[in-house]
């Protein structure tokens, strides 16, 4: 197990199915995975527990991933965020997640997209 | 001496002697010489006949030579005959004799000596005909002066009839005339056509030009230039001594249209051969001006006209040809006057535009036509022109209002493209939703079973199966409903780079299916775009080039940098060329459409709809040609994208595309080539 597969993750998704198995294949990985089933409640969350990383889907009613996005940034600017999303269409502010990835790449790239991003942050600090 | 001019010579006496006497004396003188014996038988001789002379007697009988004299002398028609006394010398005699102091009376003494009489006689003879020849002059001068006389009142007459014809002709003339009778043209009369120019009250000196401090209702212009008194047609001939051509004035007056008159002036010359006036014509114009005006206006706008405006007889022959023609089919009026416009723009009727309308296309049955048009200018370009005809010149020629509208069909076209693309993109995205969303969860959930330490070999087999037929929906959805892009702007990406990396992928089937791989770059074929999209293009176009060679081939791609052209920006074009086995000429048509494969079970049909669409978004085309040889065939795929590096022209390759659908049709007719070049 790499270094950064100690990481604590707040995984993000209103759709059960697709939350629970997302977190069982990141625990999998080593991974320590806390689930949430919307944007707010991760808000809440990130509040009283510190992450490593915040996985969201983007497709969520109440807060689009991309705004749950924009608003961690702004309280905690050193958290990198990732976004998974099953739609087509690039949003037009997806950039100011870390990552976008699409959820048809399958777990190997999801595995490799967040193993990145915490990497950058790693040698960034 | 002639006959004629013999002078009567009157001889009187009473004694026959002496009138033998005299007339052996005067016979030599050739006269004629007539005999009287008495004064009375004398005066008798004298009512009949001219007589020049008359020698008589003093003393006769009866009647004496005094009292015929006397009795002559009363009688004026014998007041100037020459008499001649002979009488033996008495004074008294003598006396009576001056007492006549006549100058025409003579007398001879007696004894008669021969030669003075013949002397005088003949002096009276010579001067009675000379005095006869004077009164013939005399006569025939009389009658010269009065026939001279008669000759001068002719002429006259005729003068003032003339004059009174020429005054008439002034009148009547509807050319405006003035004469001038000085030479500085102050005074001036004018006929009635003038007046009317001038709008002058009748009968008043016209004045042409302002005096000083004078003002005139009309001012005069010549090319816009106001004309002083000095410039004035008749002005300037009297001054000049010139005759004056034709020059155009304008005559403006307050509150009124302006009046054109073609004016002339020719100078008067008196004896003294120095200018003593002159004489104006002045023309209205008025009406031809206007006239002149509407057309040249009318003209202007012809030339103005965006539209291309043509004018042909019945039989096709063109007679006009605006600019805007020349612009829209790039051939220059003088090329095409003359010639037949059939000949010319080999124009048929719009096949998206055909109706029944159109089909009872003849201007020269109902007068009017309007509908759409195929064209070919000169550059060979088919343009779509929506076009108005009309029969003019009372049905002898048609003109032909023409706008081209090949821009605006393609960019409705495009815009119903786009509009089917959005649409589909809109359901695309909903279905990849609903499907990438529990696709995902099934493939953790196989990656979870995969992995599951519980499960023997054969089930860790049968999560396998289903993990692999997983990515293959995985794939599909993919490549057809998630075609997202990685990053908002676009990259340089380097189109042989690209290739390479396909083949790499692809090297295995390669392999496989003994496909031997021919490259061509003449270019690395840089633009700017999108990595993904554009390998997913290629990806496509490779992959049914590998499948269409099952028992092997050559795969041969092309990367060629394409020069800028008329219509058409620089660019890149790659070629995918195989030797499998062609396309069928029924499949052309279909082979972008969407959900069409040739492939049954195992192809999406949609690789080269999807292909096409994204090249359409760069601005580019994707054309095919499939030939069939002896013994193989070969197809060529030909993907043309514009180095845009910004600007996008996604309306060019609608028409394009659009035109290749219908020449597609065309080739697969009956030729072994299936293309849509």
């Amino acid at each position: 197990m790499s270094a950064t597969t100690n990481a604590i993750i707040l995984c993000v998704d209103d759709e059960e199915i697709p939350r629970t198995l997302r977190k069982l294949i990141l625990e999998q990985q080593g991974y320590t995975v806390i689930a949430v089933t919307s944007g707010r409640e991760a808000l809440d969350k990130l509040a009283e527990s510190s992450f490593d990383l915040v996985l969201t889907d983007q497709m969520m009613p109440g807060m689009l991933g991309t705004e749950l996005t924009r608003q961690i940034k702004q309280i905690m600017p050193g958290l990198p965020v990732v976004i998974v999303s099953g739609v087509n269409e690039l949003p037009p502010d997806a950039s100011c997640a870390d990552r976008f990835i699409s959820k048809i790449e399958g777990p190997a790239a999801l595995f490799h997209g967040i193993a990145d991003v915490l990497q950058q942050y790693r040698t960034a600090s | 001496m002639s006959r004629h001019d013999q002078a009567n010579i009157l001889m009187v006496d009473d004694q026959p002697g002496k009138l033998l006497t005299y007339e052996a004396i005067l016979s030599g003188l050739g006269e004629n010489l007539i005999q009287a014996r008495s004064a009375r038988e004398a005066l008798e001789i004298l009512l009949k006949q001219d007589i020049a002379v008359v020698l008589m007697d003093v003393s006769m009988p009866e009647i004496d030579g005094f009292e015929l004299a006397d009795m002559m002398h009363n009688h004026p028609r014998f007041l100037k005959t020459a008499i001649i006394f002979i009488s033996a010398v008495h004074l008294t005699d003598v006396d009576r004799i001056k007492g006549y102091q006549s100058g025409a009376v003579d007398y001879i003494s007696v004894p008669v000596v021969p030669e003075l009489l013949r002397a005088k006689v003949s002096v009276f003879a010579e001067l009675h005909r000379t005095q006869r020849q004077l009164e013939r002059l005399n006569r025939e001068l009389e009658e010269r002066v009065q026939q001279r006389t008669e000759e001068i009142r002719m002429l006259n007459s005729q003068l003032e009839q003339r004059v009174a014809e020429l005054e008439t002709i002034m009148q009547v003339l509807p050319v405006g005339v003035a004469v001038a009778q000085d030479a500085e043209c102050r005074d001036i009369t004018a006929n009635a056509a003038l007046r009317d120019l001038l709008a002058a009250p009748p009968e008043e000196n016209i004045i042409l030009a302002a005096r000083d401090g004078e003002t005139l209702p009309h001012e005069i212009y010549q090319q816009g230039r106001r004309l002083d008194a000095n410039s004035l047609p008749l002005q300037q001939s009297a001054r000049t001594g010139q005759q004056l051509g034709s020059m155009e004035l304008e005559i403006r007056r307050q509150g009124k249209d302006a009046t054109y008159v073609l004016a002339s002036a020719k100078p008067l010359f008196g004896e003294d051969g120095n200018v003593r006036g002159a004489v104006g014509a002045f023309f209205d114009v008025t009406s031809r001006k206007q006239l002149e005006n509407l057309l040249r206006e009318r003209a202007d706008l012809l030339e103005l006209a965006t539209e291309a405006i043509m004018v042909r007889d019945l039989n096709g022959v063109l007679l006009f040809w605006n600019a805007g023609a020349e612009a829209l089919y790039g051939w220059r009026r003088a090329e095409v006057l003359g010639k037949n416009i059939h000949d010319i723009l080999k124009t048929r009727f719009s096949p998206d535009s055909l109706d029944m309308e159109q089909i009872s296309y003849d201007p020269a049955m109902s007068g009017n036509w309007h509908g759409n048009l195929v064209q070919v200018t000169r550059e060979g370009h088919e343009i779509v022109v929506a076009s108005r005809q009309a029969l003019k010149d009372e049905g002898n020629a048609i003109l032909e209002i023409n706008r081209d509208i090949t821009a605006q069909l393609r960019a409705e076209d495009a815009l119903r493209r786009t509009e089917r693309l959005a649409a589909m993109g809109r359901v695309a995205g909903i279905i990849a939703h609903e499907i990438n969303n529990p696709l995902e969860a099934i493939t953790n959930t196989f990656y979870l079973l995969k992995n599951h330490p519980s499960l023997n070999e054969e089930a860790r087999y049968f999560a396998r199966l289903g993990e692999e037929e997983l990515l293959r929906v995985s794939h599909i959805t993919r490549q057809t409903l998630g075609f997202y892009r990685e990053s908002k702007d676009e990259v340089e990406v380097s189109l042989s780079q690209l290739l390479d990396d396909i083949l790499d992928l692809q090297m295995r089937r390669l392999e496989l299916s003994k496909v031997t791989v021919s490259k061509l770059y003449s270019s690395s074929g840089v633009i700017h775009g999108f990595p993904v999209e554009l390998k997913q293009v290629f990806l496509n176009l490779i992959g049914n080039a590998v499948q269409a060679m099952p028992d092997g081939g050559t795969l041969r791609l092309r990367v060629l940098e394409q020069a800028p052209m008329e219509n058409r920006p620089a660019g890149i074009a790659v070629s995918v060329i195989d030797t499998g086995h062609g396309i069928q000429p029924e499949h052309a048509r279909q082979l972008f459409e969407p959900f069409f494969t040739t492939k049954s079970t195992k192809g999406t049909g949609l690789g080269l709809w999807i292909s096409k669409g994204i090249v359409q978004k760069y601005g580019g085309s994707i054309r095919f040609r499939s030939t069939r040889f002896e013994s193989r065939n070969v197809t060529c795929f030909k993907v043309f994208l514009p180095d845009s590096n910004g600007g996008r022209l996604a309306t060019v390759t609608a028409g394009d595309s659009r035109r290749a659908y219908s020449q597609m049709a065309a080739s697969v007719a009956g030729r072994s080539s299936v293309s849509d070049d």
